[in-house]
């Protein structure tokens, strides 16, 4: 009876019985917004690469559809609860900040496919192609939202490491006239020709890098709902 | 500060961000300058830059038209304001017209910044003596086309306007 009444445990057994605070209004309304919002402005930069004069390109209407899968995908397997959004018995305002969280979600998701889709030619469809394959087969998988992000940071990583490192290696960043480039590069400037892929500046690289960063460090903010308790 | 705060300030956020990043979209800044100007075009208060506009009269009435584009270039970055366009094409005019013959480079960029201006523009320079874009444009095309009167010698006495 005195052992019993010595053991520590039941202290413990108080503390996993108290409720999980989620994050707090302030990063599920401002810090994840803005942090996707970035991804949203960023996905679609390039630099030019005469001048780094920027370039915005506008999302081929694929990404939108990868976006929307990607957003299917995050539902089944819990990632996120659309009834811990969105529901009826919420307030019309939580539901339209909620609303707006998720609509961030998505236009960051289109425009990270927009980073790592490339622009053109065969490498747009061969990549495009990998993106539905694997898209199409986890629709049908079993996730957890821990598998599933873990899953997705290896996906959109290997997809980086194909754009920006190796098809953007594939390109020359000189700028000249077609012959001098011929001269310098002539394997670089075939690829170039033979692949389609437009010539960006260097640090194009460095901010993709960066908005993908921001998008898994926002996939890992997200909660799975937004109500607290 | 309250949830409540919070929501209110997290809409307020996407939509002003999602405004701004489909107006980026859209207008294709190149620099951030760029996004300045296009941003002012957007809300309304988009001006040419007086100094840099009266540098470029004062070179186009020294016949330095390369400088004077230059000038009106910087002036109006947006090329929005139909007086510098006017004065963008008269340049063109001018440091095309020959005697003999015209640059023909020339008049075609003349043409294609007369595009830019609506065809009812009258410019108040006593000093032009072409004053509406369309004895502007009427002349740079003429000046583009080859007739048979341009073998007249008695063109060698025209001037040039």
């Amino acid at each position: 009876m005195d052992e019993a009444l010595e053991k520590p445990e039941i202290v413990t057994d108080i503390a996993l019985v108290e409720p999980r605070v989620g994050p707090s209004a302030s990063v599920i309304y401002l810090v994840l917004p803005a942090i996707l919002l970035a991804v949203t402005l960023l996905g679609g930069l390039r630099l030019g690469v005469a001048d780094n004069a920027f370039i915005f390109l506008k999302p081929a209407l694929t990404c939108l559809v990868f976006a929307a899968v990607t957003m299917v995908l995050f539902v089944r397997s819990g990632m996120v609860a659309v009834d811990g959004w969105l529901a009826s018995e919420n307030s019309g305002l939580r539901n339209a900040a909620n609303a707006a969280v998720l609509l961030t979600l998505f236009t960051a998701l289109v425009q990270l496919y927009n980073s790592l889709l490339p622009e053109q030619g065969l490498p747009f469809w061969i990549v495009g192609f990998c993106f539905f394959w694997t898209l199409w087969n986890n629709l049908f998988a079993e996730f957890d939202p821990k598998r599933l992000l873990r899953s997705m940071a290896a996906l959109f990583a290997m997809a980086f490491a194909v754009r920006w490192l190796f098809l953007a290696n594939l390109t020359p960043e000189t700028s000249g006239s077609w012959i001098e480039r011929i001269l310098q590069n002539p394997t670089q400037e075939a690829f170039t020709w033979l692949l389609d892929i437009p010539r960006y500046s260097a640090g194009t690289g460095y901010i993709q890098f960066f908005t993908l960063a921001l998008f898994l460090l926002g996939l890992y903010l997200l909660p799975r709902s937004a109500s607290r308790d | 500060m309250k949830e409540k705060h919070f929501q209110i300030l997290g809409i307020a956020v996407v939509a002003v961000g999602l405004t701004f990043i489909a107006f980026l979209y859209w207008s294709q800044p190149r620099t951030l300058a760029e996004v300045a100007t296009k941003g002012s075009v957007a809300i309304g208060t988009y001006e040419v830059n007086k100094t840099e506009f009266d540098a470029g009269l004062a070179a186009f009435r020294q016949d330095q038209f390369v400088a004077a584009r230059s000038a009106f270039e910087r002036a109006d970055p947006e090329k929005r304001d139909a007086a510098t366009q006017f004065y963008t094409a008269y340049s063109y005019y001018r440091q095309g017209w020959g005697r003999v013959s015209n640059d023909d480079a020339l008049f075609k960029s003349g043409l294609e910044t007369m595009g830019r201006i609506d065809p009812n523009f009258r410019s108040v320079d006593a000093n032009l003596q072409m004053k509406t874009a369309a004895e502007l444009k009427f002349e740079l095309e003429e000046g583009l086309k080859l007739t048979a009167s341009d073998f007249n010698p008695l063109k060698l006495t025209k001037e040039r306007k």
